[in-house]
C-alpha cells in the first residue's frame, strides 16, 4: 500500500497558485501551495512520493537558488520549473541542476501534468529502490562474517571448492554457510544473491 | 533679434560667446605685464642703431604676413558660424594689415635697394592707422547684431567679396603711396630718421589705440573681448618703441617694437587656436558622453518593457491554467460545477488584474493627450472603487468610503486620476496581504481643504518603511518583489501635472495613508 502522493506549489502569486491548486486538484493530485520558499522548508511534509512545482521569479532566494539549497537539505524531490520569462541559460541551469522539466507561463496544461506524472513516478521510483537498498542493508545485518566472506566469494565466481580451499574449510561447511546467507538475504538463486551482493558491495574479486 | 541672441548667447562654447575664466584673464595680464616689462628693459638701449639685424627683415614680414593671413581666415570661419558683422570687420582688419605687409617689404629700403622710404613709411601708416579702425568697427558694431537676417547671404559669398574689396583697399593704398610721394607729407627726413609728420601719425594713432581699449573694455564680454584688449596694448608698446623711444628704423628700440608686433600679430592666433582645440575636445566629451547617455536611456527602456511584459504575462498564465482548470472539472464522469465555477471568477479576477494594469500603461505613457474636464472627484473614487471589488475581496480586505456628495468640482484628465486611486487602493490592498490578527480594511476619503480637494487612502497593513519614504515615489524603486516600482511613480507625475502634490504618512494605530492633493478651480 503507498502512501499518497502529494504534489506541492511554490508561487508568490496568490492567483497563480490558486490555478495550479485547482488545476492538479481537478485531475486528482493532493496538493499543498505555499507563497514563499520559507513557508514550504517550514511545513511538515509527509513521507510520501512527491513533486514540486517550482516558479523561479520568487520573493526572497529565487527559484534556482532554493533548488540549490533542496539539495543541499537532501531533499531529493523532482522539481518541475515555471517561469515566466525563461531564458535558455535560466533553464541550462535549472536542467543540469537535475530539474526534471522547465515550462513557460502560460503552461499547457497537459504538459505540466504529465511532468507532474513523470515527476512522482521518478519519485515513488526511488523511494521504492531506496526502500529495497534499506532492507538489503538490514537483512545483510544478519549476516555473520564468515557468511559474509563466503557471499563474497560466490559472487566473485568461485565454485564451492575453491572457496573451500581459499578459507580453509570443508566443501559442506561452505555449502552450509552458503545455503544461511541465501536464506537470510532471501536470495531465491544464485543470479539473485550475486546481484544483492554487488548492491551490497562485498563481492570479492578473486 | 532671436536667431542673433541665441547664437551669441547660445552656450557659451565659441570665443565670441565665451566669458572668459580667471585663469585666462589672468594670462592676458601676464601676457601685457611681461612686454610692459620688456618695454621697460628696452627703454636704455632704444637708441642704439642695430642695422645688422636688416637681412632678418624678409623673414619678419613673412612670419607677419603668416600670422596675420591665419587669425583672418580663422575669423572669416568665425564669421561664416556666427554672421557677426564684428568679427567680419575684425577679419577684415587682419586681411588688410596682413596684404599691406608685402609692399611694406618689398619698398624698404635696402630690400630691393628701390629706395621708396616714403612709400614705406605711408603703406606703414596706413597699416598702423587702418587696424586700429576695424578694431573700432569692431567694438562698435558687437551690439548691432545680428547681422544678414533671413535668407542669410551665403558666407562665402559675403567672405569673398570683403575679401576682394581689401584687396582692392590694399591696392589703392599702394598706388598713392607710390605715385606721387611729394604730394603727401614726408614722413622720413632720409632711410632711417622721422619727421614730425610722422610723430603726427603715431600719435593718431595712439589716440585710436586708446578709443579701442576704452571701447572693449567697456563691452568686455568674451575671451575675444578680453584677447583684443592685450592686442591692443602690444600694439601700444611696440608703437612707443618704434616711433617715440627708438631713433629711428633698425636700431635696437626699433627692433623690440616689431618683435612686439609680432607678438601682437600671433595673440589673437594662439588664442583662436587653443580654444578651437578645447572646444574640440569638449564636443568629443560631450558627444561621448551623449551616446552614453542614450545607451542608458535604452537599457532603462529595455528593463521597463521586460518588466511591463512580465506584469501582464501573470494575469494571463493564470487565466489560461485557471480555465484550464475549470474545463478538466467540467470533463469529469461527474463534473464539480463548484470547483469549475471557482475557477472561472479567478479568471474574470485576473482579467479585471490585466485590464487595470493595461490601463495604467496607456495611462502612463498618455500623459496630456487626454482632455482635461471638471469633474466630482467623489464620483470618480467610487467607480474605480467599484471596479476593484473583486480585487479586495480576494484579497478578504474589507473596503469602505467616506465620499460627500458635496465637494467641489476639479479638473482633471479622468482616466489618469483614476489610475492614481486605483493604483493606492490597489497598493493597500496588496500591503495588507499578511495580516491575519486585525480587521483589512481600506479607508477611502474624499474632503475639501482649503482651496483643494484631498483624496486620501488609509490602510491597516504594517505600515511604512524608514527607508520607503523617501525613495517611494521613484521610479523602479519597489517593496514587492512583482513590482515594477511604477505604481507611485507615476501617481506622483500625474497629480503634479494637474498642480497637486501627493504624500504618504502613517495611519493610528497602524497601517498607512497615502494622500493627493488637486487644487479646486478658481469659481468661474
Amino acid at each position: 500500500m503507498t502512501p499518497q502522493a502529494t504534489v506541492y506549489v511554490i508561487d508568490d502569486d496568490p492567483g497563480m497558485r490558486a490555478a495550479f491548486e485547482s488545476l492538479l486538484r481537478s485531475v486528482g493530485h493532493a496538493v499543498r501551495a505555499f507563497s514563499t520558499t520559507e513557508a514550504f522548508r517550514t511545513a511538515a511534509r509527509p513521507d510520501s512520493p512527491a513533486c514540486l512545482i517550482l516558479d523561479v521569479r520568487l520573493p526572497g532566494a529565487s527559484g534556482l537558488e532554493f533548488q540549490a539549497e533542496l539539495a543541499r537539505l537532501g531533499v531529493e524531490m523532482p522539481v518541475v520549473f515555471v517561469s515566466a520569462h525563461a531564458d535558455v541559460p535560466m533553464s541550462v541551469t535549472a536542467m543540469k541542476a537535475g530539474a526534471l522539466e522547465f515550462l513557460t507561463k502560460p503552461v499547457r496544461d497537459q504538459d505540466l501534468l504529465d511532468a507532474v506524472h513523470r515527476g512522482l513516478g521518478v519519485d515513488r521510483d526511488r523511494r521504492a529502490a531506496r526502500a529495497e537498498q534499506e532492507g538489503l542493508i538490514r537483512r545483510a545485518a544478519d549476516l555473520t562474517p564468515r557468511e559474509r566472506e563466503v557471499v563474497g566469494l560466490v559472487a566473485g565466481g568461485l565454485p564451492n571448492k575453491a572457496i573451500a580451499a581459499r578459507l580453509e574449510l570443508s566443501e559442506v561447511t561452505v555449502k552450509v554457510h552458503r545455503a544461511q546467507a541465501m536464506k537470510k538475504l532471501k536470495a531465491a538463486s544464485l543470479p539473485d544473491l550475486v546481484r544483492i551482493a554487488d548492491s551490497l558491495g562485498i563481492t570479492r574479486k578473486p | 533679434m532671436t536667431a542673433g541672441m541665441d547664437a551669441t548667447r547660445d552656450d557659451g562654447l565659441l570665443i565670441t560667446s565665451m566669458p572668459p575664466r580667471p585663469a585666462q584673464v589672468r594670462l592676458a595680464v601676464g601676457v601685457v605685464a611681461c612686454l610692459a616689462a620688456a618695454l621697460a628693459a628696452a627703454w636704455p638701449f632704444a637708441q642704439v642703431p642695430f642695422p645688422a639685424a636688416a637681412p632678418l627683415l624678409p623673414a619678419y614680414a613673412a612670419l607677419i604676413l603668416i600670422t596675420d593671413l591665419i587669425t583672418a581666415v580663422l575669423l572669416f570661419g568665425l564669421f561664416a558660424i556666427e554672421r557677426s558683422r564684428a568679427i567680419l570687420a575684425l577679419a577684415t582688419g587682419y586681411l588688410f594689415v596682413a596684404v599691406l605687409v608685402v609692399p611694406w617689404l618689398l619698398t624698404f629700403p635696402g630690400a630691393l635697394d628701390a629706395g621708396m622710404t616714403e612709400a614705406t613709411a605711408w603703406i606703414g601708416a596706413t597699416r598702423r592707422l587702418g587696424f586700429p579702425l576695424f578694431v573700432l568697427a569692431y567694438a562698435t558694431i558687437r551690439d548691432a547684431e545680428p547681422a544678414f537676417p533671413n535668407p542669410p547671404v551665403p558666407a562665402a559669398r559675403v567672405v569673398a567679396a570683403t575679401g576682394l574689396a581689401t584687396l582692392a583697399l590694399a591696392g589703392l593704398v599702394v598706388a598713392a603711396a607710390l605715385a606721387n610721394p611729394a604730394l603727401l607729407p614726408r614722413l622720413m627726413q632720409d632711410d632711417t630718421r622721422i619727421t614730425p609728420a610722422w610723430t603726427t601719425v603715431a600719435s593718431l594713432a595712439m589716440a585710436l589705440y586708446a578709443v579701442d581699449l576704452v571701447l572693449l573694455w567697456q563691452r568686455r564680454r568674451s575671451l575675444l573681448d578680453t584677447w583684443m584688449i592685450v592686442v591692443i596694448c602690444t600694439l601700444v608698446i611696440e608703437l612707443l618703441l618704434l616711433s617715440f623711444l627708438s631713433a629711428g628704423r633698425l636700431s635696437l628700440g626699433w627692433w623690440a617694437g616689431r618683435l612686439c608686433g609680432l607678438a601682437s600679430a600671433s595673440v589673437i592666433l594662439l588664442v583662436l587656436l587653443s580654444e578651437t582645440t578645447t572646444l574640440y575636445v569638449r564636443l568629443a566629451r560631450a558627444t561621448i558622453a551623449e551616446r552614453r547617455a542614450r545607451a542608458e536611456r535604452l537599457t532603462a527602456v529595455e528593463a521597463f518593457s521586460a518588466a511591463i511584459a512580465h506584469e501582464v504575462n501573470q494575469p494571463l498564465a493564470s487565466m489560461v491554467t485557471n480555465a484550464d482548470a475549470a474545463l478538466r472539472w467540467l470533463d469529469r464522469p461527474r463534473p464539480d460545477l463548484a470547483e469549475a465555477k471557482g475557477a472561472l471568477e479567478r479568471i474574470v479576477a485576473d482579467g479585471h488584474r490585466a485590464s487595470q494594469l493595461v490601463a495604467s500603461i496607456r495611462a502612463m505613457f498618455r500623459s496630456g493627450v487626454q482632455a482635461r474636464v471638471p469633474l466630482d472627484v467623489g464620483t470618480l473614487v467610487a467607480d474605480v472603487l467599484r471596479c476593484q471589488q473583486g480585487e479586495a475581496r480576494l484579497g478578504h480586505v474589507s473596503v469602505r468610503a467616506d465620499l460627500p456628495p458635496d465637494l467641489p468640482l476639479v479638473v482633471v484628465e479622468p482616466i489618469q486620476i483614476g489610475q492614481v486611486v486605483a493604483n493606492l487602493v490597489a497598493n493597500a490592498i496588496d500591503a495588507m496581504a499578511g495580516i491575519t490578527d486585525r480587521a483589512r480594511i481600506v479607508f477611502v476619503r474624499c474632503q475639501r481643504l482649503d482651496a483643494s480637494v484631498v483624496v486620501s487612502v488609509a490602510d491597516s497593513g504594517p505600515g511604512l518603511g524608514p527607508g520607503d519614504r523617501e525613495r517611494m515615489f521613484e521610479p523602479f524603486f519597489t517593496t514587492k518583489e512583482s513590482g515594477m516600482g511604477m505604481g507611485l511613480a507615476f501617481c506622483r507625475t500625474v497629480v503634479e501635472a494637474h498642480g497637486g502634490r501627493i504624500w504618504a504618512a502613517a495611519n493610528a494605530p497602524t497601517g498607512a495613508v497615502f494622500a493627493f492633493a488637486l487644487p479646486v478651480e478658481a469659481a468661474r
